[in-house]
C-alpha cells in the first residue's frame, strides 16, 4: 500500500523537479522569486487543508485559526517574551494541533453533519479573529512587526529573498509529500471511507474519531508551521491577512480549482492562481484593488461549473487522450 | 384514453421497464399488478412524467405526451395518488386539498371541487384545520385521494392504496374507488394485492421484471398460471 | 437598570432585521437545500447600490429600495438559474465552494467600483433620536424594527394563504409530492431564491442609515445570518425571527456589559453552545 509513496521518494522526476525549482532564485529576478515564494506558501497551505477538506471531505473553515496561531503566537512569543522563534514555532504548532484535535472531537462527539461542521468551523474562525484583534499580547488589530531578517538561521531567519524561497520550497514539498504519504497509507483509505459514507465506515468498524483527529492534527500542525514561516517572510504578522477567514476561503478555492482530495491538486490550483493574482495585483493593484480576488472568484465558479472535480482530473484526461500509448497505470 | 406504446424507461440510463405496451380506455378501471420491484411504480411515474422515457411513446387522448413536463400532465388531467400517500404533513387538510387543485385548469373551480371531495369524505370535513401529519393512515389515504380529485383528474392513478391500512379502511377506500368509477372516472389501480384488485378492476396487466407478463379480463388473469408465477418470481 | 432596558431595546430593534435577513436564507434552504455563503455580500451589494443612487441622484436609502429591490430580485433569479441550479443535486459541498467563490466576486467587484474606504449613505432620519424615559433609541433602528416586523408578518401570511406560499411549503415538505400536484418545483426554487435576495435589498436599506459600510463586511453578515438561521432550526419561520431577536440581544448585551472582544464574542458563544446541545435549533417540534 505504501509502495507508491516510496516510489515517489525514489522518483528521479520528483527530485529533479525539486532541484530545478531550487535553482529559480539564481535565474529569475527577485520580483518573480517573491511571487513564486508566495505561491509556495499557498501550495503548502492548500495541501495542508486538503488533508481534512479534500481527503476526508470535511469542509473546515477554521484553517485560519491554525495559520493565525502559527503566525501571531510565535511572533508575540519572540517580541514579548524573547522566545526563540524555532521554539515559538513548536509551541504554536503544538497548540494548533491541540485546537485541531478539539475541533475534530467536537465534530465527532456532537455528530455534526457536513453543513453544521462548515458553520461551526466558520464561527470558530470568526471568534479567533475577534480574539486576536482584541488581544494586546497578540498585537491587536495593528499586528506585530518582526525584526529585520539578517539571515540568522538559529533565530529562524533565512536572509529574505532566495533563503525564504528555499524555506518555502521545503515546506511546500513536505506538505505535498505528507499528502502523498497519507493517500497511500491506511489513513488515506480510511479518510476516503469517511468522506464517501461516514455511517457505513462506522458500521464496518472504522475508528472514525481516531482518523478524524489524526487528519485534523496533521493538517493543523502543517498550517501552523507554514503560518510562522509566512509571518517571518512578510516580517509582519498581519491579523487581517493571517487570522481572517478570507485566507481559508482562498485556500479552499485553490484546492477546489486544482482538485480536491488529490495529492497534487491543491498545489496545482495554488501554482496557477497565486501567480495570476499577484501579477494582476502588481499591475493593477493601485487602480483596481481586489481584482485578483475577483478573478479567483470567477475562476473557481467557472471550474466548478465546468469540471466540478477540479483541473487536475481534467488535465489527466487530456493527457491520456494526447498520449494514450505511453500511459502507465 | 391512455396508450402506452413500447415504452422503455428507467433511472440513470438503466432500464427498469422494457418494452411495455398497454391501454386504458375512457371510463375504464384497469388494474396493474406485480410483485415488488416489478416496475409498477416506475410505470406510473413514467405516466406522471417523473421518469423520462428512453424510448417508446405515451399518448393521452390521442396526443403524444412523452416529452411533457409533470406539471403539464397534471394540468391535462393525468393525476397520481402516490404510494405511501405523501400528504404534506405540516399543512392542514384544507391546505393539502387546495394544493391538490393548484394546477391552472383546476384552480378556478376549487371551492366547488372542495365541496364535492368533502362530501365524499365527511371524515375530512370534520377536521379541515388539523395537520395532515396527525391523521391515521386511512385518513391520510382519504386525503391523498381527495387531493387527487381536487386536481380534476381525468385519469386517476392510485399507487398501492391499500398499503398499510386496516381491512375496514381497505374496504372503505375500495368502495370509494368503485363509486368514482361508477361516476365515470378513468382509474388505473396499481396494487400488490392480487385478489382485491381482481375484484374491482375489469381488466388487468401483470408486470414481471419490467415486462407485461399477463394481460386481459380479470377472470382470465385470475386463472392464468403465469399470474401466479409472476408473483412467485418463478 | 437603565443599561438593561437600553440593551434589551437596542437588541430587539436590530434583532428583528437580523431575523428578516435570515428568513430569506431559511426559505431558500427549505426549498432547495442550498446554503448561500455569499448571502452577506448580497447585503453589501444592496447597501452599495443605495450609496450609488445617493451619489448620483441624492436618493434617500428608504426611497432607493424602489429600484434596488427589483434589481436584486432579478440578480438573484439569474444567479440561481445559471450558477446554483446546475449544481443542485450534484453535491451539497460544491455549492458551498461555489457560493464562497461568488462571495469573492461580489466583495471585490464592489471594492473595485467603490474603493475600500468606509463610506456612509446619509438619510434624512439618520441622526434623529427617540427618547423613552432613560432609553435612547435611534430612529433608523425603530424604522428597521417596524418594517422588518411588518414584512415578516406579510411573508408569513403569504406562506400561509397564497398559492405561491403554499407551493413553497409543499416543495419544502415533499418535493416529489409537490411535483405530482403539478407544482413546477424548479420554478419555485428560482423564485424563492430571487425573493430571498430581494428581501436582502430591503434589509440592506434598513441597516444602512448611520452605519459605515465597507466592501469587506459581507462575510460577517453571512455569519450572523447563518447563526440566526441555525438557531431558528433552519426552516422554522417563527424560530428564525426568534433567533434574530436572540442574536440581536446577545450582541447588544455583549457590547454594553462586556469589554472589548468578549462582548463581540457573545453571539458566537451562544451559537456554538446551541449548535452543540440543541442541533435542531430552538424549536421544539421537529419540522420535516
Amino acid at each position: 500500500m505504501r509502495e507508491e509513496f516510496y516510489n515517489t521518494l525514489r522518483s528521479p522526476v520528483w527530485w529533479g523537479v525539486l532541484a530545478l525549482a531550487a535553482m529559480v532564485p539564481f535565474v529569475l529576478p527577485s520580483y518573480y522569486v517573491h511571487i513564486l515564494t508566495l505561491s509556495l506558501v499557498y501550495v503548502a497551505l492548500a495541501s495542508s487543508w486538503n488533508i481534512v477538506g479534500g481527503m476526508a471531505g470535511q469542509i473546515s473553515l477554521a484553517h485560519s485559526l491554525f495559520i493565525g496561531t502559527g503566525a501571531m503566537l510565535s511572533t508575540a512569543l519572540l517580541l514579548k517574551l524573547g522566545v526563540n522563534m524555532w521554539l515559538g514555532l513548536l509551541i504554536s504548532a503544538a497548540i494548533s494541533g491541540a485546537l485541531g484535535a478539539l475541533i475534530a472531537w467536537i465534530d465527532f462527539r456532537f455528530q455534526l453533519g457536513h453543513l453544521s461542521f462548515v458553520l461551526i468551523t466558520l464561527a470558530f474562525a470568526e471568534m479567533g479573529s475577534i480574539v486576536v484583534e482584541g488581544s494586546e499580547f497578540l498585537g491587536g488589530a495593528s499586528g506585530l512587526l518582526l525584526p529585520k531578517d539578517t539571515g540568522n538561521f538559529l533565530a529562524f531567519q533565512f536572509g529574505g529573498g532566495s533563503g525564504a524561497f528555499w524555506m518555502m520550497l521545503a515546506l511546500a514539498a513536505i506538505c505535498v509529500l505528507v499528502s502523498v504519504a497519507i493517500l497511500n497509507a491506511p489513513l488515506g483509505y480510511y479518510l476516503r471511507t469517511i468522506r464517501d459514507n461516514e455511517k457505513a465506515a462506522q458500521a464496518i468498524g472504522v475508528d472514525i474519531l481516531r482518523y478524524k483527529i489524526t487528519a485534523m492534527v496533521i493538517s493543523a500542525v502543517l498550517a501552523s508551521v507554514v503560518g510562522t514561516a509566512y509571518a517571518r517572510y512578510l516580517t509582519f504578522a498581519d491579523p487581517y491577512l493571517l487570522v481572517s477567514p478570507v485566507i481559508t476561503i482562498e485556500i479552499v478555492l485553490f484546492a477546489t480549482v486544482g482538485g480536491l482530495g488529490r495529492a497534487y491538486g491543491p498545489a496545482l490550483g495554488a501554482l496557477l492562481l497565486v501567480p495570476l493574482g499577484e501579477v494582476l495585483r502588481g499591475k493593477l493593484g493601485s487602480t483596481l484593488p481586489g481584482l485578483h480576488y475577483f478573478i479567483y472568484g470567477i475562476v473557481v465558479i467557472a471550474v466548478i461549473l465546468i469540471t466540478p472535480r477540479g483541473l487536475l482530473p481534467l488535465f489527466e484526461r487530456l493527457w491520456a487522450r494526447v498520449r494514450p500509448a505511453t500511459r502507465i497505470s | 384514453m391512455l396508450e402506452i406504446d413500447h415504452l422503455v424507461a428507467g433511472y440513470g440510463g438503466v432500464a427498469v421497464l422494457h418494452d411495455i405496451s398497454a391501454t386504458i380506455g375512457a371510463g375504464e378501471i384497469v388494474g396493474l399488478l406485480g410483485a415488488n420491484n416489478a416496475g409498477k411504480t416506475t410505470l406510473i411515474n413514467a405516466l406522471s412524467g417523473m421518469v423520462k422515457p428512453m424510448s417508446g411513446r405515451i399518448r393521452f387522448q390521442g396526443e403524444d405526451i412523452s416529452q411533457m413536463t409533470p406539471q403539464a400532465r397534471v394540468e391535462a388531467g393525468i393525476v397520481q395518488v402516490p404510494e405511501g400517500r405523501l400528504v404534506f404533513p405540516d399543512m392542514s387538510i384544507r391546505e393539502n386539498l387546495l394544493l391538490g387543485g393548484i394546477n391552472a385548469r383546476a384552480r378556478k373551480s376549487r371551492p366547488q371541487q372542495m365541496d364535492k371531495v368533502l362530501g365524499l369524505f365527511p371524515r375530512l370535513k370534520e377536521r379541515l384545520a388539523q395537520n395532515a401529519g396527525s391523521l391515521s393512515g386511512g385518513e391520510q389515504q382519504m386525503l391523498a385521494i381527495g387531493r387527487g380529485l381536487m386536481a380534476e383528474a381525468r385519469v386517476l392513478m392510485l399507487d398501492e392504496p391499500s398499503l398499510g391500512l386496516s381491512p375496514l379502511f381497505v374496504q372503505y377506500i375500495f368502495e370509494i374507488i368503485d363509486r368514482l368509477h361508477a361516476e365515470g372516472l378513468t382509474i388505473l389501480l396499481v396494487e400488490q394485492n392480487l385478489n382485491l384488485t381482481l375484484r374491482h378492476a375489469r381488466r388487468c396487466y401483470v408486470l414481471e421484471r419490467g415486462q407485461v407478463a399477463v394481460e386481459g379480463e380479470a377472470d382470465l388473469v385470475r386463472n392464468d398460471p403465469r399470474t401466479r408465477s409472476a408473483y412467485l418470481g418463478l | 437598570m437603565t443599561e438593561l432596558y437600553q440593551a434589551l431595546a437596542q437588541g430587539l430593534l436590530i434583532g428583528s432585521t437580523y431575523g428578516l435577513l435570515a428568513l430569506g436564507m431559511g426559505l431558500v434552504y427549505g426549498v432547495s437545500g442550498v446554503v448561500n455563503f455569499s448571502h452577506g455580500d448580497f447585503i453589501s451589494l444592496g447597501m452599495f447600490m443605495c450609496l450609488a443612487l445617493y451619489s448620483a441622484f441624492s436618493l434617500d436609502p428608504y426611497v432607493s429600495v424602489i429600484i434596488t429591490v427589483p434589481v436584486m430580485t432579478a440578480i438573484g433569479a439569474l444567479v440561481y438559474l445559471y450558477l446554483i441550479r446546475p449544481m443542485v443535486g450534484h453535491q451539497f459541498l460544491m455549492v458551498v465552494q461555489l457560493t464562497l467563490g461568488l462571495s469573492l466576486v461580489l466583495q471585490n467587484g464592489i471594492l473595485m467600483v467603490f474603493g475600500g474606504q468606509p463610506a456612509r449613505t446619509p438619510s434624512m432620519v439618520e441622526s434623529k433620536l427617540f427618547i423613552l424615559g432613560d432609553v435612547v433609541l435611534r430612529v433608523p433602528h425603530i424604522i428597521a424594527f417596524a418594517i422588518s416586523f411588518v414584512l415578516a408578518i406579510g411573508l408569513y401570511i403569504m406562506l400561509r394563504s397564497t398559492d405561491f406560499g403554499r407551493s413553497i411549503r409543499a416543495v419544502h415538505q415533499n418535493a416529489h409530492a409537490a411535483a405530482l400536484m403539478g407544482i413546477d418545483v424548479g420554478r419555485v426554487q428560482v423564485l424563492t431564491f430571487a425573493l430571498g435576495i430581494g428581501i436582502l435589498a430591503l434589509a440592506a436599506a434598513l441597516l444602512l442609515p448611520g452605519t459605515p459600510i465597507q466592501p469587506t463586511q459581507g462575510l460577517r453578515y453571512t455569519v450572523i445570518t447563518l447563526l440566526v438561521v441555525v438557531l431558528g432550526g433552519m426552516t422554522n419561520f417563527v424560530g428564525i425571527m426568534l433567533g434574530g431577536l436572540i442574536i440581536g440581544i446577545a450582541e447588544a448585551f455583549g457590547t454594553i456589559y462586556l469589554d472589548g472582544p468578549l462582548g463581540l464574542l457573545m453571539p458566537y458563544i451562544i451559537f456554538v453552545a446551541i449548535m452543540l446541545f440543541r442541533p435542531q435549533g430552538l424549536t421544539w417540534r421537529s419540522q420535516r
